[in-house]
């Protein structure tokens, strides 16, 4: 339980990276809406697609993982194994959007493809069941931080552990997600830029804790 | 997107395939050639005036949203089937749920059934009414199959249950649709940014004040004003004011055009610094810009070499794979079980879809053609950039292709004994008829040496010699050539002209002699200017692997100093049908030749060659000797196209060989009962996607309003690529 409170605490953090990333599009969506409350509801919609597809995928990371540890029994350590590997992708993740590794930086915040249209279109939605679909939509949007704890649900051991871990991200990214949407306050670049690298230290963080874990469960 | 012709599709403007049975596609409501397309212009027409997406974006998302649900149920029956209810991996109370899933299984999926099934058979619907087979129906009756043996199982409370494997199986292949018909659109947009460039609406003057219309009101006649900074809206006749136009879109030219008072303008150009009214002269539809956008849709429907092999194979590969995808379900069908024989044989068909080999000729062709177009060099089929990528020796025409065209009288002389006016008088009146830069310059020149004017008639044009006519005066028949020619026609030349021919060789200038009754009267000197980016385009082409020479009609010495200038071997002294021949010699001694001319003078040698290459163009592209039409005059553009078709046809056979090899391994795979129909279709959709991303790249950077400069493409690639 301790681990899930941890994971919320690195998506609460770490979702000053998603603003970075994805802040406009939810400010996109409080475009078009009618009156403070319907934004509100409107953001915690789009919020909750967004948990949703995260759920899902950790719980597809986490029977993944578990079926890996099944089949390959005779491996000792593969849960360990797994739990390293996950740490070190979130050391890495993390490493890069403090701004080291430079070279290893994506370096673009939009992508490009034809899932960008069906996003955009849903994005300036008005019925809500549509906004809910634009949260699912933009959950399946390529981003490391997502792959990285989807690592740490696999490495978790059963689909509903991984589902678990992964609701607790979305739940962290939430409360600073809708706020960001629904008042339209954004940090100056500059604020942007420190509190970035201040969440990427976060997430190099829960990394580190990830290994010490898988370290530990290591049989000699 | 603007409505294609009869024949192509709404959504992406290309080809939709004819039906078996009739020669004329079936003319109805929208037509699509594929259910990807018929899907996206679903998606894009049903946005409501507010942005309000209606119907099938909506369906779509839920039917994803559906899916996941329907993987976490699967993923949950699966772990519990492993090991039962006391696993690790789930609490409990799992087991109490088995049923529950079950049943939520079956209620989620059925949805997703039939917002993404529906289409799907609808589509195979049309295909059948068109007479095209394709796999969607049987797709549809496989994904329903396995959905109602699923159901029976869930009712029957028997194992195991495969409602996932539908419902992925149909995102994933609506998904996959959808990027092709996506990629599509991508390959024909620089086509359609042609047609962008011509404004929505004109200002029509009536009487003095201007009215705003649509384009498509325009007129013939109509007084059409133009403001500094907008695109001319059609072809005309400038009556007013002037200003600099440019017109690299069709001429390639990037310097602006000075026009004025009854110069010629053309739809499409912008119009710099000046405004302008202009009297229409054709409709906007029937301009030059156009007919260039026609003939570019034209040549997507001309099939290449590759093309006609593509549809070879798939003319068998479908009835093939259908009898594979059966024989494969009623194999596993017997020996393992019918849920897995129908597994076994969805697998089958999904690995199997042509969708990948149907799209990897076209789409390659499409998008080359298009980004060529856009970059003033237009093929005439997809045939003829096929052929310019085999070529291995090009010949060039040398008047008005390697040389400006617009040689200068450098000197005249006229026979001792002779009136120079009326030499020059009759030279006029010859020179006015002719269609041959010489008698151009010598038209220009003599018009300002010679008040008088004479008549001609019963004009003949004996190419590559000259051209006589009868002076309707005396009657006498006027000769103006070659010296070579008027000697043949037994005129005799006077020794002061005889120097004054050899003195013109030694220069290496081109001669024009004018003659009657027998003897020579006068002799032009002209004087030719090589492009300036001649020697730098014949390097180019020399450096891509390729044979050239220059066939001219001129005299040995001219030939030599020339040779000496662009550091190519040049033929001199060729009549045409030498040149003719010249070309075959090529042809047999080192492989396809091009022929590189302007297509008037010397369309024979250019119907001879593999690839005829018509240069300055301009808006005029019915030169039909040509398979290329360069719009403008600048040679550099060559040594691009060849780039372009070489990479075109490495990015065909790449996607070719790809598509072919995937589909018969994953056949071989999927009939052994190794392949999950849901990894299937997944890596169909990659197979698609890597068609569609090798082809793009040949369409080029996404063009803006303004023509961009030639995308450099690699020279050396090109090399590497001579087949």
């Amino acid at each position: 339980m301790i681990d899930l409170l941890m994971v919320f605490a690195g998506g609460l953090l770490g979702s000053s990276h998603c603003v970075g990333m994805c802040g406009g599009f939810a400010l996109a969506l409080g475009s078009t809406s009618r009156g403070s409350l319907h934004n509100l509801a409107r953001q915690v919609l789009y919020g909750l697609g967004r948990v949703f597809t995260y759920t899902v995928g950790g719980i597809a990371a986490g029977y993944g993982g578990w079926r890996i540890t099944q089949e390959f029994r005779a491996i000792e350590n593969l849960q360990a194994i797994l739990s390293i590997s996950a740490g070190v992708l979130l050391i890495v993740q993390g490493l890069i959007a403090a701004g080291l590794f430079r070279r290893l930086a994506p370096g673009k915040s939009h992508h490009g493809c034809a899932g960008a249209s069906m996003f955009g279109t849903l994005l300036r939605e008005t019925r809500m069941r549509n906004v809910f679909l634009a949260g699912l939509v933009n959950g399946l949007l390529p981003c490391g931080l997502v792959y990285a704890y989807l690592a740490l649900a696999a490495s978790s051991g059963g689909l509903w552990m991984g589902g678990l871990i992964m609701a607790a991200f979305g739940l962290g990214t939430l409360p600073v997600m809708t706020l960001v949407g629904w008042s339209g306050y954004t940090l100056s670049t500059i604020a942007r830029m420190r509190v970035l690298r201040l969440a990427a230290w976060c997430v190099v963080l829960a990394g580190i804790m990830s290994v010490t874990r898988g370290l530990g469960a290591l049989h000699a | 997107m603007s409505v294609g012709a009869a024949g192509t599709c709404d959504y992406c403007g290309l080809p939709v395939p004819l039906p078996l049975w009739r020669s004329a596609p079936v003319a109805a409501a929208p037509q699509f050639c594929c259910y990807g397309c018929r899907f996206a212009a679903a998606v894009t027409h049903s946005k409501g005036p507010e942005g309000a997406v209606t119907g099938l974006l909506a369906r779509l998302g839920l039917a994803i949203f559906l899916t996941m649900n329907v993987m976490v149920f699967s993923m949950a029956l699966w772990s519990e089937d492993f090991y039962g209810a006391d696993s690790i991996a789930a609490p409990a109370w799992i087991g109490s749920l088995r049923g529950v899933f079950r049943y939520l299984s079956l209620i989620f999926s059925l949805p997703v059934l039939l917002i993404l099934g529906g289409p799907l058979l609808e589509e195979a619907w049309h295909a059948v009414r068109r007479g095209r087979m394709t796999t969607d129906l049987l797709l549809v009756i496989g994904i329903a199959a396995s959905y109602v043996y699923s159901a029976i199982a869930v009712v029957r409370d028997m194992d195991p249950v495969y409602f996932e494997v539908g419902c992925m199986v149909l995102v994933l292949v609506t998904l996959g649709r959808w990027l092709e018909a996506h990629g599509k659109l991508r390959t024909t947009a620089a086509i359609e940014s042609l047609d962008a460039l011509l404004p929505k609406q004109a200002r029509v003057l009536h009487d003095g004040h201007e009215e705003r219309v649509p384009l498509h009101v325009v007129t013939p006649g109509d007084a059409v004003l133009v403001l500094p900074g907008e695109r001319i809206p059609c072809d005309g006749v400038i009556v007013r004011d002037r200003a600099s136009i440019d017109e690299q879109v069709l001429t390639g030219e990037s310097q602006p055009v000075s026009k004025s008072l009854g110069d010629l303008v053309w739809g499409g150009t912008l119009a710099l610094d000046g405004g302008i009214v202009l009297e229409a002269g054709s409709r906007p539809s029937e301009g030059a810009l156009a007919r260039l956008i026609e003939h570019v849709r034209e040549a997507t429907l001309a099939k290449g070499h590759f093309e006609r092999l593509a549809d070879r194979i798939t003319s068998w590969f479908l009835p093939t794979v259908v009898l594979i995808a059966f024989g494969a379900f009623l194999w596993h069908a017997t020996y393992h079980g019918i849920d897995r024989g129908i597994l076994v044989g969805l697998a089958v068909l999904l690995i199997a879809c042509p969708c990948a080999l149907g799209l990897a000729t076209p789409m390659a062709v499409w998008a080359a053609l298009g980004h060529a177009a856009r970059s003033q060099v237009l093929f005439r089929s997809g045939e003829a950039l096929e052929r310019l990528a085999t070529i291995r020796a090009v010949r060039f025409d040398k008047t008005g292709t390697l040389t400006t065209g617009a040689p200068a009288v450098a000197s005249f002389v006229a026979g001792i004994h002779e009136d120079g006016e009326i030499v020059l008088s009759r030279a006029l009146a010859l020179a006015n008829v002719s269609n041959h830069t010489y008698g151009r310059a010598i038209a220009e020149f003599a018009e300002a040496g010679s008040p008088n004017r004479s008549t001609v008639a019963g004009i003949q044009y004996v190419p590559g010699c000259g051209m006589h006519a009868h002076h309707v005066e005396d009657g006498a028949t006027l000769y103006l050539g070659n010296p070579g020619w008027l000697q043949q026609k037994y005129l005799a030349c006077p020794r002061e002209l005889a120097e004054a021919i050899e003195q013109a060789r030694n220069e290496g200038q081109a001669l024009c002699c004018v003659g009657w009754g027998e003897r020579i009267r006068g002799v032009f000197a002209l004087h030719e200017q090589i492009r300036p980016e001649a020697r730098t385009a014949l390097l180019q082409l020399q450096g891509m692997g390729l044979d050239l020479a220059v066939l001219t009609g001129d005299h040995a010495t001219r030939g030599q100093a020339l040779a000496a200038e662009l550091g190519v071997p040049v033929q001199a002294e060729l009549m045409p049908e030498d040149k003719v021949a010249a070309v075959e010699r090529a042809r047999h001694e080192i492989g396809p030749v091009a022929m590189v001319g302007d297509g008037i003078n010397d369309a024979p040698a250019l119907a001879r060659s593999d690839v005829g290459i018509a240069l300055g163009c301009g808006a005029d592209v019915t030169r039909d000797a040509a398979s290329v039409c360069l719009l403008g005059n600048d040679l550099t553009h060559l040594a691009w196209a060849m780039a372009l078709a070489r990479q075109t046809v490495r990015v065909i056979r790449g996607n070719l060989f790809w598509a072919f090899a995937y589909n018969v391994i994953g056949i071989g795979i999927a009939c052994s009962g190794r392949l999950n129909p849901v990894v299937a279709s997944l890596a169909m959709v990659l197979s698609s996607g890597f068609v569609v991303a090798n082809s793009v790249r040949l369409a080029g950077a996404s063009h803006s309003q303004d023509v961009s400069p030639l995308a450099p493409l690699s020279l050396v690639e090109a090399q590497e690529a001579v087949p």
